[in-house]
């Protein structure tokens, strides 16, 4: 018999409670049992298991999960275009989505090449979060109906606020990320000039 | 775009017109609701204080807080009181100032007819005391709707603030939810701005005019002026009215220093004193603290608090500023976002 229907068995038969119940707390405490009782996901076990937010302890993702933003997404619903002022940043709670890099054809902007698929747990938008005037450097469409946990501008500037410290691990994450993407970067240029310098060659 | 997704675009639209709507048809809802959400704003630094940092910093904050509002009680329970002593004299003065401008006009009306041989035979004097009593008589029969609307105040305020200091957070995290996904990153991230600048514009504005009430206060008080406690009470009010409020704040100074025959009255220092006090406040207090927040051209604030106090009367003129601050960052943003697409 589980804790809470145990508690309401007691009310029904009007046994007293103790004196003092945080049912929040439990379920908290419950949620967190390293033991993994609960079978289902939740949000909290959600971000544990995402690479980025490792350092994070279980209280701190208890706070940051307060500040995100759940959003619902049907299939091929865009998330956001390419050359959209970008506010946030979004993990993957269920679903996929398409990144796009769009082109102009005849000034009329069309669906470009696929750049790549971001599965569960994977995030993305971080630059928007980051930068004062942000533009979305690639189009982001919902591949099948998917739910996006983000977290935006305001929401960093109230973590940053009420919970400096929270604000400051996040950021610092936020920068780890696009640390590891500009030396992706980094690479692939080096290997595109190593290309066009190996065809220069050749001609 | 998919068919449900335009149907939840209208019904958001539908329902933040018919939001509007309301507020604009149930005056007696949204004006304490309003009043509640300016004190709710203006708490908010300090609950931010309260609720950050180490126990010991909290701690610290807190006792400081107590201690400045029970030393801040003080003087203001001898302000009101004050205030009331003026009034009080104001109104018993008041029969001598009517002789004393009966017989300045008298003196006008001579001086017309010996240089321009024209008599003058209206009596403003007289028209305008009707004019007062009529007034009074008015608001006097106004007072059991004025306690009515007391009491109403007395009773929504306390619930209005209860609501948002316990249960905005999740309500406004519901009413986020709400908004569709095709408008939702700026749709949330302007409304946030919005609340933001103006938190900002209220607390701003009333340290400005409780820091020009007080100078000119004890101004008039220094030099024996009368009524100083009124009169700097009068200035902090109108000085929430941007570029008008001053000029306002100063014509019941002026009247009284023209009609009263007090000899401590000293005109050119009663001027000096307000000269100052606005001085400090445009030189020193409103770039340091107001101009941060709004940045308008000063013609665009003057033509907006007019608009304003034609369309909401003195509510009007003071929420009109953060409004178009609000405008003209939606404006940029929707510039913004054009210029991108051409």
């Amino acid at each position: 018999m589980s804790y809470e229907k145990e508690l309401m068995d007691k009310v029904q038969k009007g046994e007293i409670l103790p004196d003092k119940l945080d049912i929040p707390i439990l379920k908290y405490l419950w949620d967190a049992s390293p033991l993994g009782f609960g079978a289902k996901e939740n949000i909290r076990s959600f971000f544990k298991k995402i690479s980025i937010l490792n350092s994070f302890s279980d209280n701190e993702i208890r706070l940051f999960t307060k500040f995100l933003h759940r959003r619902e997404f049907i299939a091929d619903e865009v998330i956001f275009r390419q050359g959209d002022s970008g506010y946030g940043f979004y993990f993957i709670y269920d679903g996929s989505v398409n990144i796009y890099a769009n082109h102009l054809n005849n000034n009329i902007e069309e669906r470009g090449d696929l750049i790549i698929r971001l599965d569960r747990r994977q995030y993305f938008g971080e630059m928007g979060l980051l930068e004062d005037f942000n533009r979305r450097s690639a189009t982001a469409i919902a591949n099948e109906n998917t739910v996006l946990l983000g977290i935006f501008k305001p929401d960093l500037e109230k973590m940053l606020e009420f919970y400096p410290v929270l604000g400051a691990k996040f950021l610092r994450e936020t920068a780890l990320i696009m640390a590891n993407r500009m030396g992706q970067l980094t690479r692939e240029v080096m290997s595109l000039k190593k290309k066009i310098k190996e065809l220069e060659s050749r001609v | 775009m998919h068919r449900n997704l335009k149907i939840k675009l209208f019904l958001f639209f539908f329902l933040l017109f018919a939001t509007i709507l309301f507020a604009i048809l149930f005056p007696r809802l949204t004006l304490p609701f309003g009043f509640s959400y300016i004190v709710y704003l203006m708490s908010k630094p300090l609950t931010s204080l309260l609720m950050t940092g180490s126990k010991k910093q909290r701690f610290f904050f807190s006792t400081l807080l107590i201690l400045g509002v029970s030393l801040s009680l003080l003087p203001l329970f001898a302000a009101f009181y004050n205030i009331d002593t003026d009034f009080s004299e104001f109104s018993r003065q008041l029969p001598e100032v009517q002789k004393n401008l009966q017989d300045k006009y008298f003196v006008f009306k001579v001086y017309i007819f010996e240089k321009f041989g024209y008599r003058l035979n209206i009596d403003p004097v007289t028209f305008m005391v009707k004019k007062l009593e009529k007034g009074g008589t008015l608001l006097l029969s106004q007072i059991p709707n004025y306690l009515s609307s007391f009491f109403e105040w007395m009773l929504l305020v306390p619930m209005f603030l209860y609501f948002l200091f316990f249960q905005s957070g999740k309500f406004g995290y519901k009413l986020v939810a709400a908004i569709p996904n095709s408008i939702f990153e700026k749709t949330y991230v302007l409304f946030s701005q919005f609340n933001t600048k103006f938190g900002e514009y209220i607390i701003a504005k009333f340290i400005e005019a409780t820091i020009l009430g007080t100078s000119v206060t004890i101004g008039l008080w220094a030099i024996g002026f009368p009524y100083p406690f009124v009169l700097g009470f009068i200035a902090g009010l109108t000085n929430i009215l941007p570029y008008i409020g001053p000029v306002l704040g100063f014509i019941p100074a002026l009247l009284i220093a023209l009609l009263t025959h007090d000899p401590k009255t000293s005109m050119l220092a009663m001027c000096l004193i307000y000269l100052i006090a606005n001085l400090i406040d445009m030189i020193l207090v409103f770039p340091l603290l107001v101009s941060k927040v709004v940045d308008l051209n000063p013609i665009i604030v003057v033509v907006s608090v007019i608009v304003g106090g034609q369309v909401g009367g003195v509510v009007g003129m003071i929420v009109i500023i953060p409004f178009i601050a609000f405008f003209k960052l939606l404006f940029q943003e929707i510039y913004k976002d054009l210029s991108v697409q051409l």
